[in-house]
């Protein structure tokens, strides 16, 4: 009887390791290993000839300096400041508009889920042939209004617009869906309650409608923070990061050290970095809308 | 039984024996032998080229005469370097031979200590095939592609540094490239011109097409910003006296002979066809190709381009001659030069590096080039033989150009280290196309990037 | 075909008589959304018809609209090179990936939603947690490990990491599915001398069958698209269609053909998703949205 309950208190555990065992192995560990390989010096061709050779803080100091670093937080700050307050803009914008019962809703949702569906590297290719200087169809429209050919893809400015542009047009769609959910669950007879109460449209957006959907607005920018935060392969298709580095965002430029530059070690404490600062903005947001949350609640 | 196990022993040794003498007979008669590595399998990692897919195309002929396997991972010449690295940073890598961009990517691989020096292979006799005729490479293309100095001290440590003792070959020209001068017959004989022999008349000439010919404009160039900008300008650089660096690696881009280079780049942008500043390579062989420029000083490979009637609408219009050379300052004809070399990587199983070591052979023998220029096409310019031959010459016009050009060719038209495709991508050929578009003057935008460009070089150790 | 007479029919115009009840509003609100959708479909479009293009069409200016489409592109994609390979190597780690996610998110969620034990919460917060790994981060550690562990290279390794990106988010959404279930089915089955195991497959996971699709739709969307650790986990032979296409990409960008008939090849499997269960799949991408 005995032996019968510990097994029972076992089966759980059970159920949770083949889990577990392959988020230690391939999640934990390999978090764990780029931690300690940011305090080494390794070069990738050195991987199977030498063992790593320990060189204290040095990375850090080398990385906090370079100009490179630098500026991929910059870029990367800027792309994910302007693509996130476009896409929560437009988005909520067009989730409002299809708020009400409208005819052909699905369609809409059905054809805003592509951009979200296709794979980045297509998004990448197909917007890399849309910015082409000579034939791309970007340049062609704003030919036919009257503005002069842009340099796209090959200038620092115009190459990092393109590149907020397309993660635009691939995201807003996600902002559109899961704002137009939490519109859709805003209970009816709050809303027809505030319209008995005459207020207009606005007064009923302003006091009602964002109130009720801040958290899904909450975790909606989240998401987006994070998925900001992985994105590199538009840009590593569109322009590699560059010209320069006006496109080398954090991600970018992980990979470009590892694999370019061959220098394991500084990736790895670059990968720090990242990990650092994922976890920063997320506890902040978390704990900002958590806080809301419980004092609009 | 025991009996049976002696007999079987003798014919062993008796067989030995006489396989053993058979062969010294074969090696005595120099006559190679294909066939040594029968059965293998190798990987080559090939670049998405012209000559490479027909190089692919004749490798059957290859797998019948040695048996080798060969399998081929054929890519965007400029993402080569990216499946290269990671496969020859792995222990046991998948390639077995590789091309490579040889200029810039030699001097990076050979530093990584990625690639298998050649030379040991080269003496050893059973895989050296005799009528391979190494001499006969173009001597500064071998250097080019294919000659690595780590050791040298001084300006061209990457192009075998004079010729010391620690110069070790790792590759060898597989489709090269040379720059070449090429103007449109057509337009120069309907206006009376005659082809430019220094750069003023160029620019002469640019202003009288940009001026009186519609539709036409003078000299087109590359210009976009980053690696193309830089490239433009270091075809005029060397002929205007300029350089990159000094002797000791300092910036030497701020020099008056420099800037002159710029001021002049700018005037050809003028008269030039409309987007310079927004060339690449394509770009700039297309604006000829349609006919919008009368001249064009660029890779070789225009010929064959020209030709092709898909692509372009100036076939037969198109002349060549050799490249122009600035007013006082004489002596600085050059070319610059480019394309591909095979190395073989040094993570490569010992059997498959020397059945790679066959295909290089092979690939770059006198036969199979000749086979690939005269059944395909493909214009190679690696040998001097085959340059030589009249035959060839008709049929490839640009030829005999080529073949005193690439005697000019400068294998140091652009510093051949590991650091300049980042310094040319990411300062210089940016503010090179600051200039070209207005944004700067040639001194202020050159100034700018002295800085950066000596942190560059102070951290890869240049100046200890 | 029903479902796109469903459409039709969701989306047919209003009667002539109906008209006078949309006012203006609507009409408005119509036009923002229908000028949405043609941003979003827009590119989409001359992609596909780019692959149909010949060389001269496509770099015609202005754009040429009307055209003979060629398959010239698709036969030289699919028929050379190899293509095929790597649309099978994309297959099969996306399935596999997929079932195999499934099985053990599934095991872990059945854990998390039906047995009460110590450490469950830091199990659901470290799941969570773990959904925002960057794959930036993996690809060095995860290079070096399978070097030395002798995966690296295989299909096999490139879906151990698969799996494990994808299985957080796969346990969390089976557990949203599970959760709906009511305990009393499951402790019949107990009744029933049904073993844990027992109830799961045989009880659990029919029930949840809707559940099931949308996960493995979007695992196997996720594998199909990763791009940056196939690049650095696959060489020449085990290279997925991602991969190949960002290996095929020209700086001179003559073979726009060629490429995007690549690229349109493999959104195939997201269109297709999407035209047949965008329901599912939006719920799926929601879900937290609705749950709060």
């Amino acid at each position: 009887m005995k032996a019968k309950k510990i097994l029972q208190k076992l089966t759980p555990y059970g159920f949770l390791a083949p889990a577990v065992l392959i988020f230690a192995l391939a999640l934990f560990y390999p978090v764990f290993y780029s931690i300690r390989l940011s305090f080494f010096n390794w070069r990738l061709v050195e991987v199977y000839r030498k063992a790593p050779e320990f060189v204290g803080i040095q990375n850090y100091i080398k990385i906090i300096q370079s100009p490179a670093f630098q500026t991929s937080l910059k870029v990367t700050a800027i792309f994910i400041t302007i693509t996130l307050a476009t896409e929560l803009i437009v988005g909520l914008g067009l989730a409002l508009l299809a708020e009400r019962k409208i005819k052909g809703l699905h369609l809409f949702r059905t054809i805003f889920l592509l951009p979200i569906m296709v794979a980045p590297v297509v998004v990448g290719v197909l917007w890399r042939f849309m910015f082409n200087p000579n034939y791309g169809l970007v340049n062609y429209f704003l030919g036919l209004l009257g503005f002069e050919n842009v340099l796209w893809l090959s200038k620092p400015f115009p190459a990092l617009t393109a590149v907020i542009l397309t993660d635009i047009w691939q995201w807003t769609p996600f902002v559109f869906l899961m704002l137009l959910a939490g519109l859709q669950n805003v209970p009816e007879d709050v809303l027809e309650a505030s319209i008995v109460d005459g207020a207009s449209y606005v007064q009923r957006l302003r006091h009602v409608k964002l109130p009720m959907i801040k958290s899904i607005i909450g975790l909606t920018i989240v998401l987006r923070l994070i998925d900001g935060l992985r994105a590199l392969v538009v840009m590593y298709v569109m322009t590699n990061g560059g010209p320069g580095r006006a496109t080398e965002v954090l991600s970018l430029h992980i990979y470009k050290k590892a694999f370019v530059s061959r220098r394991l070690g500084e990736a790895s404490t670059l990968a720090v970095f990242l990990i650092i600062i994922l976890l920063i903005v997320s506890t902040l947001l978390f704990q900002f809308f958590n806080t809301e949350r419980r004092t609009s609640a | 039984m025991h009996n049976k196990a002696k007999l079987l022993i003798i014919l062993v040794v008796a067989l030995g024996i006489f396989a053993g003498s058979f062969s010294l007979v074969i090696a005595d008669s120099h006559e190679f032998d294909w066939r040594q590595f029968e059965g293998e399998t190798i990987v080559a990692s090939f670049p998405a080229h012209k000559a490479y897919n027909h190089w692919v195309d004749m490798l059957p002929k290859f797998e019948e005469k040695t048996g080798i396997e060969v399998q081929v991972d054929q890519m965007n010449y400029g993402k080569m370097s990216t499946t290269q690295t990671l496969e020859m940073s792995k222990p046991n890598g998948d390639y077995d031979l590789i091309s490579m961009v040889g200029p810039l990517s030699k001097a990076k691989y050979a530093q990584a200590g990625y690639l298998e020096p050649l030379g040991p292979m080269m003496e050893n006799e059973s895989i050296s095939y005799p009528d391979w005729d190494f001499d006969d490479f173009v001597d500064k293309l071998v250097t080019t592609q294919g000659k690595v100095c780590l050791t040298c001290k001084g300006k061209n440590i990457y192009l075998g540094g004079g010729e010391g003792s620690d110069t070790k070959l790792y590759a060898v020209p597989a489709s090269s490239e040379v720059s070449v001068f090429a103007y449109r017959k057509d337009l120069f004989e309907e206006y009376g011109l005659v082809e430019p022999k220094t750069f003023e008349d160029v620019l002469e000439l640019s202003e009288f097409f940009a001026k009186n010919v519609d539709g036409v404009y003078g000299l087109t160039m590359r210009g976009k910003a980053g690696h193309q900008a830089g490239h433009g300008t270091l075809n005029l650089l060397k002929p205007f006296g300029g350089e990159i660096f000094t002797e000791d690696w300092e910036p030497a881009f701020t020099s008056e002979n420099a800037l002159d280079t710029l001021r002049y780049f700018k005037k050809i942008v003028e008269y030039g066809p409309p987007g310079i500043p927004s060339f690449g390579a394509g770009g700039n062989d297309n604006a000829f190709l349609q006919g919008k420029a009368a001249m064009y000083l660029d890779h070789s490979r225009i010929a064959s381009l020209v030709r092709d009637p898909e692509q372009s609408k100036v076939k037969g219009k198109v002349a060549y001659t050799t490249i122009p050379k600035r007013k006082g300052i004489e002596d600085t004809t050059v070319a610059e030069t480019g394309g591909f070399g095979i190395a073989i990587p040094a993570n490569a199983g010992e059997t498959d590096k020397k059945a790679a070591f066959l295909l290089m052979q092979w690939m770059t023998s006198k036969k199979v080039e000749r086979e690939l220029m005269t059944e395909y096409g493909v214009q190679i310019v690696d040998r001097e033989s085959l340059m030589k031959e009249p035959e060839l010459q008709e049929q490839f016009p640009e030829y005999k150009v080529m073949a005193h050009q690439v005697k000019l060719a400068d294998p140091a038209w652009r510093p051949a280290i590991p650091e300049w495709p980042e310094i040319e991508t990411e300062y210089f050929g940016i503010a090179v196309n600051k200039v070209l578009t207005g944004r700067k003057e040639p001194e202020k935008a050159m100034e700018d990037i002295v800085k950066p460009v000596r942190e560059i070089m102070e951290e890869a150790g240049y100046y200890e | 075909m029903t479902r796109l007479n469903k459409w039709l029919r969701d989306f047919s115009l209003p009667g002539s008589e109906k008209l006078r009840k949309i006012d203006k509003a609507q009409l408005i609100r119509y036009a923002m959304l229908v000028l949405a959708a043609g941003v979003v479909l827009f590119p989409i479009f001359i992609m596909i018809t780019t692959s149909f293009k010949t060389r001269t069409q496509t770099f015609s200016m202005p754009p040429v609209w009307i055209f003979k489409p060629t398959l010239k592109h698709y036969q030289e994609v699919l028929f050379s090179g190899n293509f095929l390979k790597y649309l099978v190597n994309s297959l099969v780690v996306a399935t596999s990936t997929a079932f195999f996610s499934i099985l053990i998110g599934a095991f872990a969620a059945y854990a998390l939603v039906r047995f009460k034990f110590l450490g469950k919460r830091a199990v659901s917060t470290v799941t969570l947690l773990l959904r925002m790994i960057p794959p930036a981060v993996l690809i060095v550690p995860l290079f070096v490990l399978w070097l030395n562990i002798g995966i690296s290279g295989s299909r096999a390794g490139l879906i151990f990491a698969y799996i494990a990106l994808n299985l957080s988010f796969t346990i969390w959404i089976l557990r949203s599915f599970m959760n709906e279930i009511p305990v009393e089915i499951e402790e019949s089955a107990v009744i029933d001398g049904c073993s844990e195991l027992g109830i799961l497959f045989r009880i659990v996971l029919p029930l949840i069958k809707p559940g099931l699709a949308v996960a493995s739709i979007f695992v196997f969307r996720i594998s199909w698209n990763e791009f940056i650790l196939a690049l650095v986990l696959t060489n020449r032979t085990t290279r997925t269609l991602p991969v190949a296409i960002s290996l095929r990409i020209t700086q001179v960008g003559v073979h726009w053909g060629e490429i995007t008939a690549m690229a349109t090849i493999v959104a195939l499997p997201a269109f297709v998703f999407t035209f047949l269960s965008a329901r599912s799949i939006i719920r799926g991408l929601t879900a937290g949205a609705v749950k709060g």
